[in-house]
Parts: C-alpha cells; structure tokens; sequence
C-alpha cells in the first residue's frame, strides 16, 4: 500500500522543540540576568576580576535562556519547565534496529508484545479486528486501562492508534518503519502524543505521565531494539533475586 | 564465592559474595583459572573513572573453564577451555556485524549514562564501572558471560594459562594500536609506556613490519624489558628530552606513527604535569594527557597518532593546530579484541609471539589487594599481576 501524505503525522503540530523553560521562569531570567551581567561589570570596575567574570558569564547565560526560552543545563539535565503544548504532551524518539522494516512491524503489529519492552504498560489484549485492551502499571499497583484503536495499518510502513471511548489517560501514537541507507537495518521513529487528564479521577493517571517520559520510551526502544537483534534483553544483575520486575 | 570487590579509592578488598546464575539463554557461567590485573583497573583503584559503586567486582582479563551454560548456546559445552575477551558483544547489531565489536548497540545496559556523556554508547565491559553496564568482573572465582556464543573463545589444551590469558585484552589492545599506525616497510614506531599493552604494541608493530621501535618510560625495569625483549631502543623522560631525542633518532623528521599506551593518568615533569595534576584533582579536566600532547608534537609530518591508552572525559591544551598544521591522522579506540582472537591465537601457537614474558607477579586471588597496591607504586619490579583463585594465599612466586 502506498504511503501517502493525507496520513496525519504526529508530532508536526509543535515546532520549536527548543523551549524548555517556562514563561515566568524566562522572564525572571531575563531580568535577572541582565542585573547579573551589570553587577559584574561593576564588580570588573571596582577590579574584582575573578567575581565579574563570573558574574557576566551567568548573567549571559540567564539573559539567553530568557530571550530563546532554552537552557542547555536544562537539557543536560532532561528538565523541561515549559509545560504541556496545547495539543497534549508529544514525546518522539528514533532507534535503528538491524532487521528489515517488515521483520520490525511484524513484532510491533502483535500489539500483545509491547509489554515486552515497554516497561510502563502491564499488558495488550487484541480485543478486536483494530481494538485493542491497555494496561498500564499505575502509582502504587493501581492498574490504568484503555481501549485503543488502530486508525492506520501500512504493513512495514506505519501503525497509527489512538484510544477510545472514556480513557483515563487519552493518547495518540504513531511507528514508522523506514528502511535505513546502506545494509543499516530500519530507522523507528515513535510518536505518542497523551493529553494529562484534570481534577481527581485523573489523578493515577496524571501521576502515570511521569513514567511515560522521553528518556524512558528510548529506554523502551533500546529493549525492543535488542530483543529483535539479540534474542534477549541486556542485564548486568548477578542473580535472579536482584532482578528488576 | 570469594571476588576482588571494590570499596572505594585504594580500596579493594577480597569478599564473600553469591555465585552468578545464569540470567538469559545465551549466558554461560565460567570457572576462572587466571585473571589479570590491567593497568585500566588502576585508573578504577585510583577512582579516577566515575560511576564505581561500593561491592562492584573488578577485572575484564580472564578465561576459564564453562561450567554452565544457558539454552541459547549450542556452540560450547561445559568443560570447554576458554578465554573471554573484555568487551561484551552481542554479534548481532550492526557494529558488531562490521567487526566493531567495542561498539556494540545492545551490551551496555546503562547506555543512556554514555549517550549523555559522549553522544552515543559503546559495549558493556566486564567490571568496569557502571558507565560500561555495570557487570561484575573476572577477578572472580566465578563469572557469568553474556552472549556467550559469540563471547567465549576456546583454546588448545598445549597451551599453557599464561601463554593464552592476554587474548582478552593486552595483546589484542597493543595489535590494534599496532595496526592502526599502517606501518609500512621503514617506518619508525614510537610507543609511549613500556607497561603490557606498551611492551606487545612494540611486538606486534615490529610484527608488522616496523623497522625500528622505540620504547618511552621512566621505569628501567620497564625499559630493559622493551630492549630485551622488544627489540627496542629506549628513552628514559626523566633523563632525556623525549622530543629532542626522537628527532636525533629518526635524522629529523620524528617517528612516523607514535603510540599512546599511557592514557588518562600520564605522569611527566616540569610545570606542565603540576598543571595537569592539579586541574584533575580539582576535577576541572577529567584526563591528564601530557603523553598525547607530546605524542602530537613528536609525530612526523603525515604520521599516525594512535591511542590504545585509556581517556574518558574532557582534555585541556590539546595541540590541534600541531594536529591540522602536520596533517596527522588520529585513531583511538577501545578494542575490537573478538575480531583479533583467531589470528592472535594463531600467531601464539606458532610461537611466533610470545606474551607470558610480561608476568612478572603470580598471585593468589586473597592476595589481590596487596597486588593492586604494588601495581599502583609500581615496586617490586612491578609489570603485570596473574592472579590465581586456585591458589592458596601466600603461595605467590
């Protein structure tokens, strides 16, 4: 089937990916920083040398965090401040696994192997021709479920799914296989987009969206990556009582 | 089962910690026979590399004997001799697939520590920090080995322990660095450390076809043993300037490819070194490459820089217009040591090159504290540690 560009993509709603600081938190920056900065100069008059340097540099570095809205010490430490995008919270992450674009679907399109290396989700159950029962491991034991359902099928191409119905945590999500250049295997690329649920019943699910972050579904990816490579996933535990779950 | 754990800086102890199980089907669990101390296990003794956790067990240079295997493997029984090379590959990702098994995608469980540190990860590596996953080591009465089908080598039984051990690291480390330098015929190879990975860098650079070595330490017994059994001409750097003496040696042009068997904790003299040492112990610059800088400087024009010594982190003053100006080629690199096992082994067997010359301690596994300590002063005539779990505790030669 022939991929066209009528299918929506994730992930082509939030451009400037660059902005991890929040507003008041930029603003604070900028004027901050522009009184480091001064503060600094003043300290290299007065012939302070060594404490106006140091002071100019960090007022610098505050006054573009505020102007650009990015902090490379924010990134550094994986930190972002600002906030969900209007259209939920969009996490995209790539892996090149070195098996063919259809040996890669084929695994991913048994949506009941996704617990095997998405440590986040207790089980998949294919309810359905396209529908489809989520667990996921909430706070404390407490089990959050969905119903999802597959709105795009491109075998070795794309899966695209979204939940439905009353989700505690209402998501969308995208896999694109696509053949690497050069005998490298199949560049992954996965969207999941999740809009954090108001008030108190969404509470479990709320706290869930921490689990589910960047770092952690790169995590995902890497196991995937290695259990369709190498058989199994890496472990450097000793013995089976120091096993994760 | 007793193993060296580490405890801290200068700080290795001989503990009571529970047997490894096989964990995954392509696991094999080995009985250690012999078990080497590296010169890189120094850069841990001196908690020099982060992320070392009290109780983690050392050494990535054993072999032993398969006592337990996982589903998985069907190419070894128990019983097989083996030697374990220190890098931990799956055989199956890509760089594996290409012969670059330091660069394995799927060993290194912690990967996300690197990729944060340098962009990307490389292969686990037994009992080397959490950075390289996190695995215990050989220094070990038992050890588990993962991939074991591609990660297990075995070895005739006419050889000896000693002879075959350095296939896990050294010899292969000191070939790589040897065959990266493309030494062609005339070439002049200078090595910088007369330690192990030095001593067969030199072995397998006149191996491959250097006309001349030449060994750089600051140790007579290790510069009497790269001319007695390298072959090589020395230079003492606390007796001679390193870079005068090259250009005399070699009619002005410098060698034509410079090792660095030193790496991360080089020593040297004069306000350069002060400043090294002091930047790393203030922690404002991770490695002290005051060997590199010199290596850099020495090379001839168009030469090769290759770097088999250890780095991790940030290097100051790093002479790149020397780099650009003299048009050099740098390569550096942990080693692909499953890609070298076959022809190594071979070259042993043929007793073409012999590596058990480096021993010059056999100790039992109890004894591996005073043994770390000996290494690190260097005393005692000190170059290369074997211990032995089976043998008993004061029994050393």
């Amino acid at each position: 089937m022939e991929l066209t560009e009528a299918v929506p993509r994730i992930g082509a709603g939030r451009k400037n990916r660059k902005v991890n600081v929040g507003h008041t938190e930029r603003n604070a920056s900028l004027m901050g920083g522009a009184a480091l900065a001064i503060t600094g100069i003043k300290a290299l008059a007065g012939r302070r040398l060594l404490p106006g340097l140091a002071m100019m540099v960090a007022g610098g570095m505050f006054l573009y965090r505020g102007k650009t809205g990015y902090c490379g010490l924010y990134e550094a430490m994986g930190v972002d401040t600002s906030g969900p995008a209007p259209g939920g919270v969009l996490i995209e992450t790539f892996v090149t696994i070195n098996r063919t674009p259809q040996q890669v679907y084929e695994f991913w399109r048994n949506l009941e192997n996704l617990p095997s290396f998405m440590r986040h989700l207790e089980s998949v159950k294919v309810t359905g021709e396209n529908t489809s029962l989520w667990k996921a491991r909430g706070p404390a034991g407490v089990p959050v479920e969905w119903d999802a359902e597959m709105v795009a099928d491109y075998p070795g191409q794309l899966i695209l799914w979204h939940s439905i119905g009353e989700a505690a945590l209402p998501n969308e999500g995208t896999v694109e296989f696509r053949e690497a250049p050069g005998d490298r295997g199949t560049e992954v690329k996965v969207s999941i987009r999740y809009y954090p649920p108001g008030g108190a019943p969404g509470k479990a699910a709320a706290k869930l969206t921490h689990a589910v972050t960047g770092a952690q579904i790169e995590e995902d990816l890497k196991r995937l990556k290695q259990i369709l490579e190498t058989g199994e996933t890496a472990t450097a535990e000793r013995t089976n009582n120091h096993e994760r779950p | 089962m007793k193993a060296v754990v580490w405890h801290g800086k200068h700080n290795v102890q001989v503990d009571r910690v529970p047997d490894p199980q096989i964990l995954n089907p392509r696991d094999a669990i080995i009985r250690v026979t012999l078990s080497g101390i590296c010169g890189s296990d120094l850069h841990l003794y001196n908690g020099i590399v982060p992320t070392m956790k009290e109780g983690d067990i050392l050494g990535h240079e054993f072999m032993g004997v398969v006592v337990e295997l996982g589903s998985g493997v069907t190419n070894f029984s128990k019983g097989d001799r083996v030697v374990v090379p220190f890098p931990i590959s799956c055989g199956d990702c890509w760089y594996c697939k290409q012969g670059l098994w330091s660069l394995c995608d799927n060993s290194n469980p912690n990967s996300f520590m690197l990729e944060k540190l340098y962009g990307d990860t490389g292969a686990g590596i037994f009992g080397y920090s959490h950075l390289y996953g996190g695995y215990a080591g050989g220094q070990a009465e038992y050890v588990r080995v993962p991939y074991a089908d591609v990660g297990l080598h075995k070895v005739p039984e006419e050889l000896s322990d000693e002879q075959v051990l350095f296939l896990t690291d050294i010899f292969p480390t000191g070939y790589q660095a040897a065959e990266n330098c493309s030494i062609r015929d005339g070439d002049t190879v200078a090595v910088w450390g007369c330690g192990p990975v030095g001593l067969l860098a030199m072995k397998s650079a006149q191996h491959l076809g250097a006309t001349n070595v030449i060994g750089i330490d600051r140790f007579p017994e290790r510069l009497e043993m790269a001319k007695r059994h390298c072959d090589a001409e020395v230079i003492n750097y606390e007796e001679q300037d390193v870079a005068e003496v090259l250009h005399h040696m070699t009619g002005g042009r410098g060698p034509d490819a410079c090792i660095d068997a030193v790496g991360t904790e080089a020593h040297g003299s004069g306000m350069e070194a002060a400043y090294d040492m002091v930047k790393q112990t203030l922690r404002l610059e991770s490695d002290r490459p005051i060997a590199l800088r010199q290596l850099i400087r020495a090379c001839r024009k168009g030469g090769t820089v290759s770097i088999p010594g250890v780095y991790s982190g940030f290097v100051d003053k790093m002479p790149m217009g020397a780099v650009f100006a003299k048009g050099l080629t740098l390569r550096a690199g942990q080693t692909h040591v499953h890609r070298y096992l076959d022809p190594l082994l071979k070259l042993i067997a043929q007793g073409a090159i012999d590596t058990s010359f480096i021993i010059t301690h056999r100790m039992a596994l109890e004894e591996a504290p005073a043994g770390y300590r000996l290494f690190n002063e260097k005393k005692d005539g000190c170059i290369k540690i074997v211990l032995n779990p089976r043998l008993a505790s004061g029994a050393s030669a």
